[in-house]
């Protein structure tokens, strides 16, 4: 005996699957199924944009730019400072000469960053099986840090040290 | 009889957003799957369409992995960074009708944003703190990148074309650091400078072009202000697209650990 035909909205069908739609994203996803950059990365950019916004206004109602006498070249200030982000290359160069601390070493830097990817070997990208390349990064990234902290908190008349703390001589 | 009012301008206004809506104008600037076009409906196959019928199409595919939108993995870094350049041009462009380039007038007008223009501090203040925060995202963006191991095969020469864009990310910033002309810039850059002296062979004919002077003068304003404002921005948007472009062709951002 034939079955019944089946009939959905009016037409016939073969056969209804019960179940998620073979495409798009309204089934259940796992870590390596794509998603669709329609709503779930877009939405995730305007958040983290509003987000950031937000953050750059409540900074800047708060805190105003510094906005020092105008620029005299007969009155030198103690310490002159560099932009923060140079503050560890400016401790360099109370160390070392210029040549070096200030040409070598970030000209090396640079070139160094450049090739890492055509240094570093090793195919695998799990941290355990990186140790040197880790190791290096985190070494030079460490000390980096340092550098620069103590150029631009701990350093104060003269270059001489001080405690941010007590005496305040860092400039953004 | 209120009541009857207020609806009768309702249905008005209905009326006339219908014909604007789906007009041959409207139509005619969105393209097919745009969540703007009248009837859009909520299908997968419109949402494919919301990417590729758009502009947005030159930065992102259709689809992503999943752990790709996970904001645990990028940090939303890259991003950030991005929507960092994107506030600090608007931001730029506002202060660029209020400053002109000159050793007589760089200081007076940076002084009066914030005494007679209208939201002048606060737009200063925002490209200040935004340009510091910049150079904080881009350098996070690269170290979370090291330790993903993202620059490996077949990444190698977008983390070059990073390299490039946190240089020029520094130089954006350091330029721009001279333009109040006031005593902090005049010597945080006269110290920077100093160190392009020691060039070995051409340090002072580098140092020569970079101040346009022997030392940091009204000259150097100029000349840092067209690097600021148009150099820098014009090479860095180039790196850009390119760095964007070869994050799609390199298989999207890399996978997870």
């Amino acid at each position: 005996m034939a079955e019944e035909p089946l009939v959905f909205e009016g037409k016939r069908v073969l056969g209804v699957v019960p179940g998620v739609p073979p495409v798009g994203d309204r089934k259940i996803p796992e870590e390596q199924e794509s998603v669709m950059v329609w709503p779930h990365l877009l939405v995730r950019h305007a958040v983290a944009a509003l987000a950031v916004l937000l953050i750059v206004l409540l900074v800047a109602i708060f805190f105003d730019a510094p906005l020092r006498e105008i620029a005299n070249p007969a009155v030198t200030p103690n310490p002159e400072k560099a932009p923060w982000y140079f503050a560890g290359l400016q401790e360099l160069l109370s160390h070392y000469h210029p040549l070096v601390a200030g040409i070598l070493v970030p000209g090396a830097v640079i070139l160094g960053a450049m090739a890492l990817p055509y240094l570093d070997r090793n195919p695998d990208r799990h941290g355990k099986t990186r140790r040197v390349a880790v190791a290096t990064f985190t070494i030079f990234l460490v000390a980096w840090i340092v550098l620069t902290i103590i150029g631009f908190a701990f350093r104060g008349p003269d270059w001489g040290w001080v405690w941010p703390w007590i005496d305040w001589y860092g400039e953004l | 009889m209120a009541n009857g009012i207020v609806d009768k301008v309702k249905e008005q206004a209905t009326s006339i957003w219908g014909k604007v809506h789906g007009s041959q104008v409207a139509e005619s600037i969105l393209r097919p799957g745009s969540p703007f076009k009248k009837g859009y409906s909520d299908t997968p196959r419109n949402r494919s369409y919301v990417i590729m019928n758009n502009v947005l199409y030159h930065l992102h595919p259709v689809k992503v992995k999943r752990h790709g939108v996970r904001l645990s993995y990028t940090l939303c870094l890259g991003g950030i960074s991005f929507f960092l350049f994107i506030l600090l041009t608007i931001t730029g462009i506002f202060l660029m009708f209020y400053y002109a380039p000159t050793a007589e007038a760089a200081y007076v007008d940076v002084e009066a944003l914030s005494t007679s223009v209208a939201f002048g501090s606060l737009v200063r203040n925002m490209h200040r703190w935004g340009a510091h925060l910049m150079v904080l995202s881009v350098f996070l963006h690269m170290s979370r990148v090291f330790y993903h191991g993202a620059y490996k095969p077949p990444r190698e020469f977008n983390w070059v074309v990073g390299v490039i864009l946190l240089l020029l990310t520094l130089l954006l910033s350091f330029t721009g650091y001279l333009l109040p002309w006031d005593q902090l810039a005049l010597w945080a850059v006269t110290v920077g400078t100093n160190m392009a002296g020691f060039v070995p062979v051409f340090g002072d004919q580098v140092k020569f072009a970079l101040l346009g002077s022997v030392e940091v003068t009204g000259d150097t304003i100029l000349r840092w202000y067209v690097l600021h404002v148009l150099a820098f921005p014009f090479i860095i948007v180039i790196f850009m697209a390119v760095h964007f472009w070869r994050v799609r062709k390199d298989g999207g951002i890399s996978g997870p650990l």
